[in-house]
């Protein structure tokens, strides 16, 4: 938390985040619009309506408007634009959750209505307990982030159950979501130690070969997770975590080598697989021509996308749809709800703001003070972008469908949860108060050397900025 | 006096009559709002790096955010592919047909084209009644196999599946194809128009031929020698494609009315093969006589003769054919001259010919289709060398050989057109195709001279008609679930071949009695419609 300051600046802050409260109004305004449509089309189906069907709204509106304030309070330099963006999505998926009766119906389990004050809580607590450059903390101990990573994966594996051809704990929670968050602090700790070394590439017989001293506790881990990920058929994971795992090797040590070497990693570990796991030969077959069998493995991708072309350009309009045809149209096939009821617009205003959300990692990444703030905010990004990328290119027939989430959108309890803590540390890491003397709590001077400003201000950052030593509210503006 | 509470007043908003455009109102307010949001951070994002180095354009992303916003794009577009012109995937128009019930699904409410024989009679359209599609068949059952059926419940068969991109409208090969899609892309229109289907197949023929087969169980193909064209395509017993059920598809029906006998019914061909063996014959320079006694021909004492039906009709006192020449042999259709012949010829030469006749084979009947739209051929499986008495069989198209009905009428056409077979073609505006040439051409003059002297003077007789030269086959297929099927296969006139027909009567006994008089009357109507001279 951070420590009790004037009074003047606190008014400086709510100065400073007045561009975030005028689009967080717009997005109360969207997302008011979009759920009285949603209550009229449940009105003309007959139902009654009373006032616990506004519930999500409120609840909406509240944890807004608690976000906003909550950040002005604890003096949050950070970006702007990124909560804004994340206000809209996560209302998005508000709606879409609503919609599909996520919130009223059978079996809505004790726990969902919570689901999204406590993914903001989480956001809200990861970014009070770390801003102000509290998130070296997280690096300074990798190996510890990673036995727990195994530990729970393992642990899980041994007590969970099989559904659906994927592991679930108790009540149906993921808790391998946790993983995106904790395998980038592992990743993040290791190369900010070790980036020196790993850009040091020996050659043998002319050719350029990664050095092995340094790598290879990475690739034991490596090893050890994708093996327990492989049994619990978790395909999907393996592949986000490995992109993640490529882009911050490659951001960590700006060396491209790393980036050959792993896609060649990854076809030959991809072609292992799947001559391994039937489960993702079916899988791969239903991608490749969903016609062959199409009542069959390819029923849920055909389905989806027939939602989809009857949606068209414009969509149905908002509970016009048809979703209950569209089996696990809340969690993994939200975007062919989207796309049914939103049509073709409404698909591209979803993947703009989840290009902005990118957009905003790629920059605080470019613009953190150090080389672990860099590191996290680069893996958590990738996490955010693969996973955005294998559900929607799923659900679109793009790629071969892989079971993960939409994040922020997608039903689903933990991996909701985790995708707003990793957001908060995402927030955290733009905070730039780390840099202004005058603000939050100060690093001390032996902690601020450890993280190595180096690629920001000499080797080959792409765009040669460097971060201005100033106040800044992560926007390049003052406000 | 109470006040209505909001909800009241929100229900009776939605209830009235405003409320459509109201909705829209919103749903374009609620558009706007997510533009206006994305529009002041873009605005932000470009009043930073304004004041941020000079060179960079500010629409230009970083690199990696270059490589995820094409990464989107390009996921955006192949989801435009299906979200938009899905209508150009014609294996999903289909699913989406049989299995979407959602009834807002564009693809419920394509007008599909109309399917249309050669004279523009009408076999197949589609029509509105009260917002939902029907697909309707003047002609009932008589088209059932050759045009199939399109049902939302049963999928599609027949030409309604091999041309449904273009029945769907999905095949831009046309100015007006091209402007209904762009109606349809920008519009949104739900009632998407498809092309119509002009078939070679004759109305009137088709009746007549199905008229002649009756309540009896068969089939009938005609198809014109010179370019291939399907004239007549009958199966029966067949269903009405109007008035579909599940009882259809549950088998157990010894009638089978779903299979489609012309192009999958496999039967022994009996002696319609025996052209195929006169054929080889003329071919491998046979000339002179073979003895043929009464009592018959077996190749071992093991096995019962093969003897010629006079045998048995003509009682003891026959005496038997004695020397009988090729043309003489297959006018009285002699058992025991063809099951000398084909062991004499060897069973190399055997497989040369059902070589190079296409046995074993698909032939598709509408252009670039897969197995919606094909026809069988039929069946001659490799005999030991040993078996000599096999070998006698399949000479007489009993034993292990099998034929579709229009495999036999795709012979018959290549023996009128000079020896060359032309690609069997339902589309009228398919372009004619050789197919194979299955003889030479002095050995198909030659038999056709033959084939005439069997209607002339020979078991085809009874079907001599003053002013129409038919050549022809009749064919008395013994087989083990009952009476022998009737087969005839010709065509007329035998001068200068107009139409081919192959006739099959399942269990109806001599070829002369029940397939001839079918195959006449299709072949004196075609005269009289003007369709052969």
């Amino acid at each position: 938390m951070s420590t009790p300051s004037s009074a003047q600046d606190l008014s400086r802050t709510w100065s400073l985040r007045r561009p975030e409260r005028h689009l967080l109004a717009w997005c109360l305004l969207c997302v008011t619009l979009g759920f009285t449509l949603i209550l009229a089309s449940m009105q003309a189906e007959g139902r009654d309506l009373t006032a616990a069907d506004l519930a999500p709204l409120l609840g909406y509106w509240l944890s807004v408007i608690g976000v906003h304030l909550f950040l002005v309070a604890i003096r949050f330099h950070g970006d702007q634009v990124l909560v804004a963006a994340v206000a809209f999505l996560a209302g998005f998926g508000l709606l879409a959750q609503y919609r599909l009766g996520a919130f009223t119906g059978p079996d809505v389990g004790p726990f969902d209505p919570w689901l999204f004050p406590a993914g903001v809580l989480a956001m809200l607590g990861t970014t009070a307990a770390f801003m102000g450059g509290r998130y070296r903390a997280l690096a300074a101990g990798p190996w510890v982030w990673a036995g727990a990573s195994l530990l729970l994966v393992a642990v899980l594996l041994f007590t969970g159950q099989r559904f659906r051809g994927g592991v679930y704990a108790l009540g149906f929670t993921t808790p391998t979501e946790v993983l995106k968050v904790s395998v980038v602090i592992v990743l993040a700790g290791f190369f900010a130690r070790h980036a020196q070394a790993l850009s040091q590439w020996d050659r043998w017989l002319h050719v350029p070969f990664p050095p092995w001293r340094p790598l290879w506790p990475l690739a034991a881990f490596w090893a050890a997770l994708a093996a327990l990920l492989a049994v619990q058929r978790d395909l999907g994971m393996i592949a986000m975590l490995s992109v993640t795992l490529l882009v911050m090797l490659v951001a960590g040590t700006r060396h491209l080598g790393y980036l050959a070497y792993g896609l060649l990693g990854a076809a030959g570990l991809g072609y292992l697989l799947l001559a391994v796991f039937e489960h993702g030969q079916r899988r791969l077959q239903a991608w490749q021509d969903p016609f062959a069998d199409p009542t069959g493995d390819g029923w849920q991708i055909l389905q989806g996308l027939s939602g989809m072309y009857s949606g068209g350009l414009w969509g149905e309009g908002f509970g016009q749809g048809s979703p209950g045809y569209t089996p696990i149209a809340g969690s993994d096939f939200v975007y062919s709800v989207v796309g049914e009821e939103l049509g073709f617009v409404g698909c591209v205003v979803l993947i703009l703001f989840f290009l902005i959300v990118f957009a905003r990692g790629i920059r605080i990444a470019e613009h953190a003070h150090n080389q672990v703030g860099m590191l996290l905010a680069t893996g958590l990004t990738a996490v955010m972008a693969t996973q955005t990328f294998l559900n929607i290119g799923g659900v679109t027939k793009f790629v071969p469908l892989t079971g993960i989430t939409l994040p922020f959108i997608s039903h689903g309890g933990t991996s909701l949860v985790t995708a707003f803590a990793a957001l908060g540390l995402l927030l955290a890491v733009s905070d730039t108060a780390a840099a202004n003397p005058r603000l939050a709590a100060r690093p001390t001077p032996s902690a601020r050397a450890k993280g190595t400003p180096k690629p920001k201000t000499q080797t080959g950052s792409r765009r040669k900025r460097t971060p201005r030593p100033r106040v800044d509210d992560g926007d390049g503006e003052t406000g | 006096m109470t006040f209505p509470s909001p909800f009241e007043l929100f229900g009776a908003l939605v209830d009235s009559r405003a409320w459509p455009a109201l909705r829209l109102v919103l749903y374009a307010c609620f558009l706007l709002c997510a533009g206006a949001i994305l529009w002041q951070i873009l605005a932000r994002h470009r009043a930073g790096l304004g004041r941020g180095q000079a060179g960079h354009p500010w629409w230009l992303p970083s690199l990696p955010l270059l490589g995820l916003v094409l990464l989107f794009a390009a996921v955006l577009g192949y989801q435009a592919s299906w979200q938009l012109t899905g209508v150009f995937r014609p294996e999903f128009v289909a699913f989406m047909q049989s299995h979407d019930r959602r009834d807002f699904n564009p693809a419920h409410l394509i007008q599909r084209g109309r399917i249309l024989d050669r004279a523009g009679e009408i076999l197949a359209f589609s029509d509105e009644q009260l917002g939902q599609v029907f697909r309707l068949y003047p002609y009932g059952p008589a088209f059932a196999h050759a045009v199939g059926y399109s049902n939302p419940r049963f999928g599609a068969t027949g030409a309604e599946a091999a041309a449904n991109t273009r029945l769907n409208g999905g095949s831009v090969d046309n100015l007006a194809a091209w402007s209904e899609l762009g109606r349809h892309l920008l519009t949104q229109n739900k009632r998407l128009r498809g092309q119509d289907l002009v078939l070679n197949l004759d109305t009137r023929l088709q009746l007549t031929a199905l008229q002649g087969l009756g309540s009896r169980r068969g089939a009938v193909v005609a198809l014109r020698p010179r370019d291939g064209a399907i004239l007549v395509l009958a199966s029966a017993p067949a269903f009405d494609p109007n008035e579909m059920g599940p009882d259809l598809f549950q088998g157990g029906n010894p009638a089978t009315p779903l299979l489609n006998r012309a192009t999958q019914g496999l039967y022994p061909p009996g002696s319609t093969f025996k052209v195929v063996l006169a054929a080889m014959a003329i071919e491998a320079g046979f000339s002179g006589t073979l003895h043929c006694p009464a009592d018959g021909f077996t190749t071992s004492r093991r096995y019962p003769k093969i003897r010629d039906h006079e045998f048995y009709t003509a009682g003891r006192r026959w005496a038997g054919h004695g020397d009988l020449d090729l043309t003489t042999a297959l006018a009285e259709s002699s058992n025991v001259f063809f099951a000398q012949l084909g062991v004499r010829l060897g069973h190399d030469a055997l497989f040369a010919a059902a070589e190079r006749l296409g046995f074993d084979r698909k032939v598709r009947l509408y252009p670039g289709t897969d197995r919606a739209g094909t026809m069988s051929t039929g069946r001659i499986p490799r005999l030991a060398k040993s078996d000599q008495y096999g070998l006698a069989q399949a000479s007489i198209g009993q034993g292990r050989v099998l034929a579709t009905p229009a495999h036999m009428a795709l012979i018959t056409a290549a023996v009128a057109n000079g020896g060359l077979a032309m690609r069997p073609r339902l589309l009228a505006d398919e372009p004619p195709t050789p197919l194979a040439p299955y003889m030479a051409p002095a050995t198909s003059t030659r038999l056709t001279k033959m084939m005439r002297k069997v209607v002339t003077s020979g078991t085809g007789k009874g079907i001599d008609v003053p002013g129409l030269a038919i050549a022809g086959k009749t064919g008395t297929a013994e087989n083990p679930r009952g009476d022998a099927h009737s087969w005839f296969i010709g065509f007329a006139p035998a001068e200068d071949p107009g139409l081919a027909v192959a006739v099959l009567v399942e269990h109806g006994g001599y070829g002369s009695a029940a397939a001839a008089p079918i195959a006449r009357d299709v072949l004196v109507q075609a005269k009289e419609l003007g369709l052969i001279r």
